[in-house]
């Protein structure tokens, strides 16, 4: 796969499947720099690269902190090709019964805050007249379920700011994709899968969950060149979960 | 060159047009028929070239019948409300601008080299 980019701004970078990304973007030739929000998560970023720290950077991003941001992007060089945005906070509650003060709280977080961040990274890739933006959306956004509302809200409003963005920005070499992926053997997924194993593979037609390196070698995918055609778009990698009734 | 001849630049390049159709009199919007993405554009190139921050709403004068309203709204004198909320303009070029109202959008490249002088200078 050939990259017009080298620069890899990972948002989310300390969980497993932005860890993966890492390994086969370090591997093809590209530069990861991984943000993460905790010690804890540069610990277990350092740890599962094992490889040149020349190879990749990790910075600290703690989503919802503005001066955390402006941090970011002053360690970053005005420097970035691409961005995968891996980050979304986990909100379970039914409409009815959540509380208020969280409701505000989660969608300052997860929507409000990425678009401060989009905007920035488009405009640094403005100046760079190129870019490629990838926001990993859940199968969630999609399939309406219980206690998933304000989550799958979340979801849909940061799909639709990247969306717009590779609508207004296409023309000036800045794409976005938004991929669904349905259920991962990892992390967040592997942890729900294990409690509810025969549900899972029945809903799903391939009867297996996506493995994360799938998933990691499927965005390097849409970051190369060969997909340049793809953009301000929706794309699901479920497994066939959302085609059925 | 000079922040005006900069800027000239930058704009000729954006609209593709020469540089002698800009002035510090020129209309962005009712002269050269600059468009939302046209302005992103400048922004963005503005940032880059004079390492300034660039807030859009300020510089391109966007939220001036806003002011206006909140103005009339609590009864507060016009044009002092906006010399405080665009301290970037002049007494003289906020009287022309609230006299030009009516025909249409006000932004003059003057307004941007303004803007530009000040951030500049807080720099």
């Amino acid at each position: 796969m050939k990259f017009s980019g080298n620069r890899a701004l990972i948002v989310g970078g300390s969980c497993d499947l932005a860890i993966t990304l890492a390994q086969c973007m370090i591997k093809a030739g590209l530069f990861p720099i991984l943000t993460y929000r905790s010690e804890k998560g540069l610990k277990y970023i350092l740890k599962s690269l094992k490889t040149s720290k020349r190879e990749y950077n990790a910075l600290s991003l703690e989503f919802g902190n503005r001066d955390s941001m402006n941090s970011l992007f002053r360690q970053t060089d005005d420097n970035i090709d691409y961005m995968i945005d891996f980050v979304h906070g986990n909100f379970e509650s039914l409409i009815a019964s959540a509380d208020v003060d969280r409701i505000y709280s989660y969608f300052a977080e997860n929507v409000s805050f990425r678009a401060e961040l989009v905007k920035k990274v488009a405009r640094i890739m403005m100046k760079n007249k190129r870019g490629r933006l990838i926001y990993i959306s859940s199968s969630a956004a999609a399939r309406s379920n219980h206690g998933q509302g304000f989550y799958a809200a979340a979801k849909l409003a940061s799909e639709a700011i990247y969306k717009n963005l590779g609508l207004e920005l296409g023309g000036h070499g800045i794409t976005t994709i938004t991929l669904r992926p349905g259920y991962i053997d990892s992390g967040r997924g592997r942890r729900f899968i294990g409690t509810h194993t025969h549900e899972v593979l029945n809903k799903v037609p391939m009867k297996r969950a996506l493995t994360k390196k799938e998933v990691a070698e499927t965005i390097l995918f849409y970051l190369s060149d060969s997909a340049a055609g793809f953009n301000a778009t929706e794309i699901s990698m479920d497994g066939g979960l959302t085609a059925g009734k | 060159m000079n922040i005006l001849e900069e800027i000239t630049e930058i704009l000729a390049e954006i609209l593709d047009i020469e540089n002698h159709n800009i002035s510090p009199e020129t209309y962005l919007i009712r002269d050269l028929g600059v468009e939302s993405i046209d302005l992103l554009e400048l922004a963005v190139a503005l940032n880059s070239i004079f390492k300034i921050d660039v807030n859009d709403d300020e510089i391109f004068l966007k939220k001036l019948r806003q002011y206006i309203t909140e103005a009339e709204q609590q009864n507060k004198d016009i044009l002092q409300y906006l010399a405080e909320n665009l301290p970037f303009l002049s007494r003289k070029r906020l009287e022309e601008i609230t006299a030009d109202l009516e025909e249409g959008p006000t932004l003059k490249v003057e307004d941007l080299v303004s803007y530009v002088e000040r951030q500049c200078y807080e720099n």
